[in-house]
């Protein structure tokens, strides 16, 4: 039964929350306090959250600016942003030796010239397969063919793609298949019927729900979550016990 | 059915777009509109430029499930001579209530010559007009406001209010400006506080739930209204009162 006020009715943690402002676009999530107080509106218990800097300025930067937005209450789950420089790198391989590491972001470096591929991510993707760190890729703009081919090269990586649109139809089943550790993330993903088509294809287990707020609103794909058949099981799994098994059950 | 308000989604179509998983199976389109409590849709064709092939799909499509869907009429102006007796045809014999433009498919501005006997149809008739609008320039919101002033008895519905920032900004003054302007609500731009700012900046009277179904699911459309921080009445305007006015049901 649909009604005019909805809240969900299982645990809900957020997979893929942006903070701050970008340089060129003003954030509806400028603060802590903004962020908590849209979660509890819209029943957020929990979210993993990466700096808006990180998306075209800098991994290194941004992730010092997501600093100030965590706090004891393990709330708000910080992912940090990492390319194949040795600084990158460095600063993530200290950040995982505190124990503060349960994901990472692909900064998008083929923009810059440097193709995701074996030869150029091999450092990388290795370290992150041995460590067992589960990365977060945006599929918007990367290229399919060196996305599939570089996952498959290295197999033991725990992928969530992000951001899948319309546009990215043709793209998903293939890689769901070709790539049996990759899992989908639902933000923007809205052919009419295919979450529970995918769910009847691959499992609940491969799907994560996140809203990627602030660039998109919080809400809606929770509330398509729950006007789905998934079962409660199913749908539990795709609020949140998918990713916290992801993350390992580490929150912080 | 939410809460006593008869759901209306103002927005979707028929045909397929195999490449972006767009699939008019009915049974696929009632299950989400079923789930997610929306008696309604009201569809299109918008494949063909003839304006009666699609309108024909359409009328079949509707046809299957005539307590579900509405038709509205395409026409375009790539075929001049077809577009007054296919509107007609459409109207008086198809029984489609409404009227949907698609300028991007022409290289005309909404604004131009090419289209006015359109508007001068739905002006003549009080039909409701509902266009793609955008970033593109034969789609600007803007057109709209110039243009609605012409047609005092037809009503136009910008649809994606505008889509992005800057069109969203023209589409809230074209409606803040006339009083025949309507906004509807569909897009994969789901950025947050945009059913809030339709709201506050030109009524929640002027608000209309779509979604672009079968391209779209319509349920996360939907969400956007029922998860909006806004009040209930103005919820019930937005998913199906203020189509109910326009269409005349």
């Amino acid at each position: 039964m649909t009604s005019l006020n909805f809240k969900p009715r299982v645990p809900v943690f957020d997979a893929n929350v942006r903070v701050g402002h970008r340089h060129d676009e003003l954030s509806a999530c400028a603060d802590r306090a903004t962020l908590l107080a849209e979660m509890d509106r819209c029943g957020v218990a929990r979210a993993v959250i990466y700096h808006a800097q990180t998306d075209e300025i800098s991994p290194i930067d941004g992730n010092h600016a997501l600093e100030t937005w965590l706090a004891a209450d393990g709330r708000l789950v910080p992912q940090w942003s990492i390319m194949p420089t040795p600084a990158s790198l460095a600063q993530v391989q200290a950040l995982h030796q505190q124990g503060r590491v349960t994901s990472v972001r692909l900064h998008n470096t083929w923009l810059a010239g440097l193709p995701f591929r074996p030869w150029a991510y091999a450092e990388l993707l290795t370290w992150l397969s041995e460590q067992q760190i589960p990365l977060w890729i945006p599929l918007p703009d990367l290229d399919a063919d060196a996305l599939v081919s570089t996952l498959q090269a290295f197999p033991n990586l725990v992928t969530v793609c992000v951001g899948a649109h319309y546009t990215h139809h043709l793209l998903l089943r293939p890689l769901l298949r070709g790539v049996p550790n990759a899992y989908l993330e639902l933000s923007r993903y809205e052919p009419i019927g295919e979450i529970e088509a995918l769910r009847d294809e691959f499992g609940a287990r491969r799907l994560v729900y996140g809203s990627w707020y602030a660039r998109y609103a919080m809400g809606p794909m929770l509330f398509y979550l729950h006007h789905t058949n998934l079962s409660e099981t199913e749908l539990a799994l795709v609020c949140a016990g998918n990713l916290e098994r992801i993350l390992g059950g580490v929150t912080q | 059915m939410i809460e006593g308000t008869e759901v209306i989604d103002f927005h979707g179509h028929v045909g397929r777009w195999d490449r972006y998983g767009m699939n008019d199976d009915p049974a696929l389109l009632l299950h989400a509109m079923d789930a997610a409590g929306i008696d309604l849709s009201c569809v299109f064709h918008i494949f063909h430029p003839d304006g009666t092939t699609g309108n024909d799909l359409t009328a079949r499509f509707v046809a299957q499930h005539p307590d579900r869907f509405i038709g509205f009429v395409y026409v375009s102006p790539l075929m001049p001579a077809r577009m007054l007796p296919e509107l007609a045809r459409a109207i008086d014999e198809l029984g489609f209530p409404a009227i949907k433009l698609y300028p991007p498919y022409t290289p005309w501005p909404l604004s131009e010559p090419q289209w006015f006997p359109i508007y001068e149809f739905a002006n003549a008739r009080g039909l409701t007009v509902l266009f793609h609008t955008g970033p593109e320039p034969q789609s600007y919101p803007k057109l709209v406001g110039e243009i609605a002033p012409r047609y005092p008895h037809a009503n136009f519905v910008i649809g994606h209010a505008g889509n992005t920032p800057v069109e969203r900004a023209q589409a809230i003054a074209a409606a803040q400006a006339n009083p025949n302007v309507y906004l509807e609500t569909c897009s994969t731009f789901r950025t947050p506080g945009v059913i809030e700012q339709l709201v506050n900046e030109a009524g929640a009277d002027r608000v209309i739930f779509g979604s672009d179904l079968p391209l779209m699911d319509p349920r996360p459309q939907l969400g956007k209204i029922i998860t909006a921080d806004i009040s209930e009445d103005a919820k019930r305007l937005i998913i199906g009162d203020n189509a109910r006015r326009l269409l005349k049901l």
